[in-house]
């Protein structure tokens, strides 16, 4: 089974095949440029550098979201796309669960937290052990606060924070928490060879769904329910 | 903080132009100032000094114009933002440290508005005169 697989859901862009588990290829840019410009020359070198046809992939997978209100939709939009003419199956990856599957080279919990603005975070834990990922909390908003709190039940395990939250949500409460442990850069972000490992887990449960099916993932802020319009200023 | 004090619409436009000389070119802009103001003619003084000489108009419709200049410009207007889902859809924040942020009517997006930020508030004092009033900006 060949898997083509992308993430645009935050600043970085990439593109990897994985070929029955092995990874083909993978390209990775993390340039200002807006991935509607690299996206598809990305895919398309990807492709021709590891002398795959587009027909040849089986499952096309995508970091649906948690994320960028633009990139989600970039990913989305290419993925529907790419699948519809040959009607291919999709994977709607969680983009926090990718983050999971990028890194499990060893135990413990992952704790992917995406930064929302505004001291509020995507998160969702993982279990990592015997290089299986095990999901244990759904994909949520929530502030950074609550997340501290919610990893008090997580004390007796060590904690690996990732994604582009990680480094607020360490300077925010890694002081009351010591077995929370920042992962380093190079591995610390969504690419999409974790999006590929996890559509792979998706495709063998029957998970996958069609062109039309896929669609972007948002997660409402709590603080999305409040109003924001201040009083306008005095002026007549 | 600097205060300035505008006779016209052309002197508030060469206040935005000096401001925008001082620009690195990841600032967010943050403007208050109620109809009329004189928010319009900043942005223009502003995308003057950044090389942008198309015509400034202000994305009431599109929410938000880009402009190529020293630096690209991102224009918003967020008079019609109500919500933290309004603001996120109109891609606000893909836009941060990608250029410079011109928001106007930022008012109605203050609690998401980021610290690190200049802002800027155009008092009407007679029907030519205006006070305008710099936070968090460089000398000029």
């Amino acid at each position: 089974m060949k898997i083509l697989a992308i993430d645009t859901s935050a600043s970085p862009v990439s593109a990897a095949i994985l070929h029955d588990g092995v990874l083909d290829g993978e390209f990775f840019l993390n340039t200002k440029t807006t991935h509607s410009q690299t996206l598809m020359p990305i895919i398309e070198a990807l492709l021709k550098t590891t002398e795959t046809a587009l027909s040849d992939i089986d499952v096309f997978a995508v970091n649906a979201g948690p994320g960028s209100f633009t990139g989600v939709r970039i990913g989305t939009a290419t993925v529907k796309g790419l699948s519809l003419p040959d009607n291919k199956p999709c994977a709607a990856v969680s983009t926090l669960a990718a983050m999971a599957y990028g890194m499990p080279y060893q135990s413990g919990i992952i704790c992917a937290v995406m930064d929302a603005r505004c001291m509020q975070v995507y998160h969702a834990l993982f279990r990592l052990k015997d290089g299986s990922v095990e999901r244990l909390t759904e994909d949520k908003a929530l502030s950074v606060e609550e997340l501290s709190s919610e990893l008090c039940a997580y004390s007796e395990e060590t904690v690996y924070l990732a994604g582009d939250g990680a480094e607020l949500c360490y300077r925010t409460f890694g002081s009351q928490h010591p077995n929370v442990v920042l992962t380093p850069q190079n591995i610390r972000f969504q690419r999409s060879y974790g999006t590929a490992k996890a559509a792979e887990k998706m495709a063998a449960e029957n998970r996958l769904c069609c062109s039309d099916e896929l669609m972007p993932i948002y997660l409402r802020l709590p603080q999305a329910e409040r109003e924001l319009k201040a009083r306008l200023n005095q002026n007549p | 903080m600097q205060k300035f004090l505008s006779h016209s619409q052309f002197q508030t436009e060469e206040i935005a132009e000096r401001l925008a000389k001082t620009l690195h070119g990841t600032e967010v802009i943050a403007m208050f100032g109620g109809m009329g103001a004189g928010k319009t003619a900043f942005t223009r003084g502003l995308a003057r000094g950044l090389g942008i000489n198309d015509g400034v108009s202000s994305p009431t419709f599109a929410l938000v114009h880009e402009y190529e200049g020293r630096f690209p410009l991102y224009h918003f207007d967020m008079y019609r933002i109500g919500s933290y889902d309004d603001l996120y859809s109109t891609g606000f924040f893909d836009y941060i440290e990608n250029g410079v942020m011109l928001i106007e009517w930022s008012e109605n997006i203050e609690p998401f508005l980021p610290e690190n930020r200049i802002s800027i508030t155009i008092n009407v004092l007679s029907e030519q005169e205006r006070e305008i009033t710099m936070e968090g900006a460089a000398e000029i």
